[in-house]
């Protein structure tokens, strides 16, 4: 039996594919919807049709944005010497809000997760590699038929000096010194860390991890067991 | 720590109880089936956040009931007394709040208020499965300690995935690449050598609770051992990084099984600990009664050692463990309820009468409640013969319980 019109039910059904939205907040919200103006109601409908229609990916560094390449890679005062490697845009955002960091950053699109279906190869691990190393290829052990790599020429054709301030890979690209690995402290964010470790191990940069532990601010005694031996793990000199 | 007051909101059998506990014992009496062990699992889920039982958390809610919700006033040593409330909402999951405010993690929960449980499904603990006894570990240690229950549940996923890619390859009829296998067993390794040097370690300091435990249920002089059957032999002051080597030996030895299988067969997951009475292998050649007094020895000594560990009397739930216990041990159990050496308990039972020298002893401390199959929902009262500190008479009336089914109050009042 049907009390409510099947447009809502159907708007309800659409909110709760998003996540942490139950079925109750789907209803509120498409309650909500329903006594919202007109021009709202389009503003947001346009808002969600363009974030897939017009944004697009930084062919750098996978990052979301409006432009390719995206404004950090294409900007020189950013240091492409060093890179931070991030799981998803939302974490280079909150890095970014720290206004710390100067140097360039790649966007992996997740972490290793065989139970979700994501093995390296559905990461842009290669692509991180690549742009350390352009003559990088793809010699992933994997079963599955490698797919094509790049050849060597291409990618120095890629890097036109013309491009002016695109950070490319390529031999007039800056070498990269360091790779900051900032992905998130549990089983699948550590594990990625490692086999991205053990993928750039061969070359010849520094790769380093974020470090986990206290909050700043947070009190010793008020912080629990599991941080507390985290932080001991990770401890570092005396500034 | 004492638990001074409990409310049961659509749990199980009940539809709406509260009710006050005494600082000591608390017999909880009445016929089967009224709802006496719903009220210990409430009690657990306040601790633990789930039941002792094996039973779904959806079960727990009463029927037709949206949720259920268990909350208790619980008092602390030299600190203002806190609200712990646990709510199960189906298909929501689980919510705890301390004074109001809500816990970002369930697992914050555990080890606040330390529990132990003696119930009839002890006997699993020298008689069952190996699973039984790593639980009964993994309970301890995660109460004590709660970097042990993060690194239990970051060891259990890392093992799922790890296994994943030796089932998915296993599929594919090929060998698992290491640059795909190897990041996962290096992470296995090193969480799983922290569980084996917090197992071994704990097991060393136990050995005594154990010990004292035996001693005060039986008299016979026995000696109680558990031996730590893990991923290697280890030496007993092995350090984490002995037994990472040592782990990874062993996925090594196994590497060609694993594959064949498509699953993990080393570490902490297939550890087993022998009982043992002087040499007497307990699961193999232990008679009726050293299964039942060894498994109780175990229990106590999981009090012993919580308390010492976390500075603090943890609760006592015991659930019908009177029921297949012989006089004299039933007599020492008795003792030991009532004595300094344990704070808090909750014994549910059939019958009133035996545990009347026990609540005659000091009225103020100890308590009866009565728990009646209610119309459609169970009924908790004070029994006002026993209510704790305005207790009525409470001589003289000890011989009146008669069958099991000794329980109504009719005329006593």
């Amino acid at each position: 039996m049907q009390y409510t019109s099947e447009s809502v039910e159907a708007l309800v059904e659409q909110f709760t594919k998003l996540p942490t939205i139950g079925k109750k907040t789907a209803r509120r919200l498409a309650n909500y919807v329903l006594k919202m103006p007109q021009e709202e109601v389009e503003t947001i409908a346009s808002a969600l049709r363009s974030v897939k229609e017009d944004v697009q990916r930084c062919s750098t560094c996978y990052v979301v944005a409006d432009q390719d390449p995206c404004p950090i890679c294409s900007s020189d005062k950013r240091d492409a010497s060093t890179i931070c490697v991030v799981e998803e845009s939302s974490d280079l955002i909150a890095i970014e809000q720290t206004n710390e960091y100067r140097g360039v950053y790649h966007v992996l699109g997740g972490v290793i997760s065989p139970l979700d279906g994501v093995g390296p190869d559905d990461l842009r691990v290669h692509e991180l590699a690549a742009r350390i190393d352009p003559s990088f290829e793809d010699t992933a052990a994997d079963a599955a038929p490698a797919p094509e790599t790049m050849p060597d020429g291409e990618a120095d054709d890629d890097a036109d000096p013309s491009e002016n301030g695109q950070v490319q890979e390529g031999e007039t690209a800056a070498p990269v010194d360091e790779v900051i690995l900032a992905v998130n402290p549990n089983v699948e964010g550590d594990t990625t860390a490692y086999y991205i470790t053990q993928l750039l191990e061969p070359f010849d940069v520094r790769v380093t991890r974020i470090a986990r532990g206290l909050p700043i601010g947070g009190d010793l005694e008020y912080a629990d067991e599991a941080t507390l031996s985290r932080a001991l793990e990770g401890r570092g000199h005396v500034d | 720590m004492i638990l001074h007051t409990l409310r049961l909101r659509s749990f199980r059998a009940h539809a709406e109880s509260e009710f006050d506990l005494a600082p000591s014992v608390n017999l909880l009496y009445g016929p089967n089936g009224a709802g006496k062990t719903n009220v210990l699992e409430a009690v657990h889920y306040l601790c633990l956040t789930k039941s002792f039982t094996a039973s779904r958390d959806r079960y727990a809610v009463r029927t037709d009931a949206p949720y259920f919700e268990v909350e208790g006033r619980v008092g602390q040593v030299r600190k203002e007394p806190m609200t712990v409330k646990l709510a199960y909402v189906p298909g929501e999951g689980k919510s705890v709040f301390v004074n109001g405010a809500e816990l970002d993690r369930l697992a914050d929960l555990v080890g606040l208020l330390p529990v132990v449980v003696f119930s009839p499904e002890d006997h699993d603990l020298t008689a069952g499965g190996p699973s039984e006894r790593r639980r009964f570990v993994n309970n301890i240690l995660s109460q004590a300690r709660s970097v042990y229950m993060e690194t239990l549940m970051k060891y259990r996923r890392a093992r799922r995935q790890r296994n994943e890619v030796l089932r998915s390859y296993k599929k594919r009829s090929a060998p698992p690449p290491d640059a795909l296998l190897a990041p996962w067993t290096e992470k296995l390794v090193g969480l799983g050598s922290r569980i084996v040097h917090r197992r071994q370690q704990f097991l060393q300091a136990f050995a005594d609770d154990l010990e004292e435990a035996y001693r005060r249920i039986d008299a016979v002089a026995e000696r109680p051992t558990i031996e730590y059957d893990t991923i290697a032999d280890l030496a007993p002051d092995a350090t984490p990084d002995d037994i990472e080597d040592a782990f990874r030996a062993a996925l090594d030895r196994k590497q060609g099984q694993e594959r064949d299988r498509g699953t993990t067969l080393a570490g902490p997951q297939r550890d087993e600990l022998i009982f043992r009475l002087d040499d007497l292998e307990v699961r193999r050649y232990g008679s009726q009664g050293q299964h039942r007094t060894f498994a109780m020895a175990l229990k106590l000594a999981q009090y012993f050692y919580l308390q010492r560990r976390n500075d603090t009397e943890p609760l006592l739930l015991l659930d019908d463990a009177f029921g297949k216990l012989d006089a004299e041990r039933t007599g020492v159990f008795l003792d030991l309820l009532r004595s300094d050496a344990v704070g808090q308990s909750l014994v549910t039972a059939t019958r009133r009468g035996p545990f009347e020298p026990a609540l005659d002893a000091e009225p103020a401390s100890h308590r009866a409640l009565q728990v009646q199959p209610g119309d459609g929902a169970a009924v908790v009262a004070p029994d006002p013969e026993y209510a704790g500190g305005d207790a009525t008479a409470s001589n003289g009336v000890a011989s009146a319980s008669g069958g099991p089914d000794a329980t109504a109050p009719t005329s006593r009042s």
